[in-house]
């Protein structure tokens, strides 16, 4: 029969201090059962024996392929429509008239989501300028959302969505916004047309060179899926496409201060945004 | 007013970079007066397997935080025996800032920092040895238990293997039992030794 792993206290402590320096993660003591849960699970699956042998595994093996593997057990990877809302209250209420009132030229605001998955955040971003914040009636707007896979963009571009993934949607906005169809609920042209959708491999320098001038960049739950150079990299790409004085918002549990000395905190009322320091020649 | 969206292209078309992009015009870049400037030829040389020492020499001299941040993630990149020799220098610098950069840099190179790491660890400066062990700390490599314990062993000054110590009590094994206990003899007056060595061995006792 076989049996099956155990996770002593001091294991926890073990994989705790090397999630977190690894990820930024920090899973406390509340949430023991969720990663002895996720640990026994991948100490199975990856065919060691114990606690001390995956352990090993995850901190020795070269590509780092099981430590991928635990991180996408250990983060929740859905998108959906309002995700994280109150970063979007913040886009509204504080980053976005902080961005107009230094404005100097009539040049469109721009924001860059990423990675898009099937729209949603995107979309989000252009339901929460129009419905919520007003200076939408005095400036221009680009939304440009982008991601490595193409058949997740043309999903996008789609703009067909299913209950669960609409679940959290005001309902005065499911009405304005959304169509109910036989295979689910089909966003408006209108918002379609908000956003445009592009293919980008955020890893490759020839890729991510065009984009530039962005007000804001909307990057949630992306970089915890990324080695310590990559997410160096990445930090320094959205550093070049951001103007001074830019912002950058990560998820709930990435921290850009992990990852570069590039971006100041900025802690505003609805949540912690990263900002690009110093004002330069653009 | 209204959203925006533009077709074919998600830049501005105010992205046209002046300049020859070739290995001599990017070099000659590095020294521009203008950081920008300074940072996208750094970031460009990351494909440069023969820009190591140029941004090795800028780096040195480099006051702007973004553009030296881009010269060390080139130079992880490139990562050829050079640019490890040059994060390696950068250990034995009077400038913080640079020792710490130089070290996380390292840490994200296994195999081009595990052939070195052994003399590192036995290095004449006390500090470069506690640098290295700190690079030890995410190093993720195979052998870094049993470099711990030759410095537990074998190195003569309590920081160093107190920082050796620290370390073991996450990555050690049971491999690290005897060796703990050997340096809990060998630093039987110093009380620091006495409790992170027993911190590590409670962590390693098997379960």
């Amino acid at each position: 029969m076989t049996q099956t792993a155990t996770i002593s206290a001091d294991d926890f402590l073990k994989f705790q201090e090397f999630f977190y320096r690894k990820t930024g993660i920090r899973f406390e003591d509340t949430k023991r059962y969720f990663v002895d849960k996720r640990l026994i699970e991948r100490i199975g699956q990856s065919g060691t024996r114990n606690f001390r042998e995956y352990f090993s595994l995850l901190r020795f093996e070269a590509d780092g392929t099981e430590l991928q593997a635990l991180v996408n057990l250990m983060t929740v990877n859905e998108t959906y429509f309002f995700r994280e809302d109150y970063q979007f209250d913040c886009l509204v209420k504080s980053i976005l008239p902080e961005i107009v009132a230094r404005k100097k030229d009539k040049a469109p605001i721009r924001i860059w989501a990423l990675p898009s998955s099937s729209g949603e955040e995107a979309y989000t971003i252009a339901m929460c300028l129009i419905e919520r914040w007003p200076g939408i009636r005095d400036h221009d707007v680009e939304i440009i959302s982008s991601d490595i896979d193409t058949g997740i963009l043309a999903q996008a571009k789609a703009g067909l969505y299913s209950a669960r993934s609409v679940a959290h949607v005001p309902e005065a906005y499911m009405r304005k916004y959304f169509t109910k169809k036989a295979a689910g609920f089909q966003i408006d042209d209108d918002l379609r047309n908000a956003v445009e959708f592009t293919r980008v491999n955020l890893q490759d320098p020839a890729d991510v060179r065009p984009y530039r001038h962005f007000d804001v960049i909307f990057c949630r739950n992306l970089l915890i899926y990324f080695d310590d150079l990559s997410r160096k990299q990445a930090a320094e790409t959205f550093y070049d496409a951001l103007c001074p004085g830019g912002f950058i918002l990560l998820g709930h549990s990435e921290s850009m201060s992990r990852i570069s000395s590039l971006f100041q905190i900025r802690k505003f009322a609805d949540a912690i945004v990263y900002q690009r320091a110093g004002v330069e020649r653009s | 007013m209204a959203f925006i969206k533009k077709i074919r292209t998600a830049s501005r078309p105010d992205d046209q970079r002046d300049g020859a992009r070739d290995h001599d015009g990017l070099i000659l870049k590095l020294d521009s007066a203008d950081a920008t400037t300074r940072r996208w030829a750094a970031r460009d040389l990351a494909g440069d397997p023969r820009a190591s020492a140029a941004l090795l020499v800028r780096l040195q001299c480099e006051s702007e935080v973004s553009v030296r941040e881009v010269i060390l993630t080139s130079l992880m990149r490139i990562a050829d025996p050079a640019a490890i020799a040059g994060l390696v220098a950068c250990l034995r610098s009077e400038d913080a800032s640079l020792r710490n950069e130089a070290i996380e840099a390292m840490k994200a190179l296994p195999a081009d920092v595990g052939p070195i790491m052994r003399d590192l660890l036995i290095d004449p400066d006390p500090d470069v040895r506690i640098f290295a062990i700190n690079v030890l700390e995410s190093l993720r490599h195979p052998d870094v238990e049993s470099w711990l314990l030759d410095v537990i062993d074998r190195d003569p000054l309590v920081n160093v293997c107190g920082t050796a110590v620290d370390l073991l009590t996450e990555v050690g094994t049971a491999a690290s039992h005897d060796g703990l206990e050997r340096l809990k003899v060998r630093f039987a007056a110093e009380p620091y030794i006495q409790f992170a060595a027993a911190l590590a061995l409670k962590r390693i006792a098997p379960a």
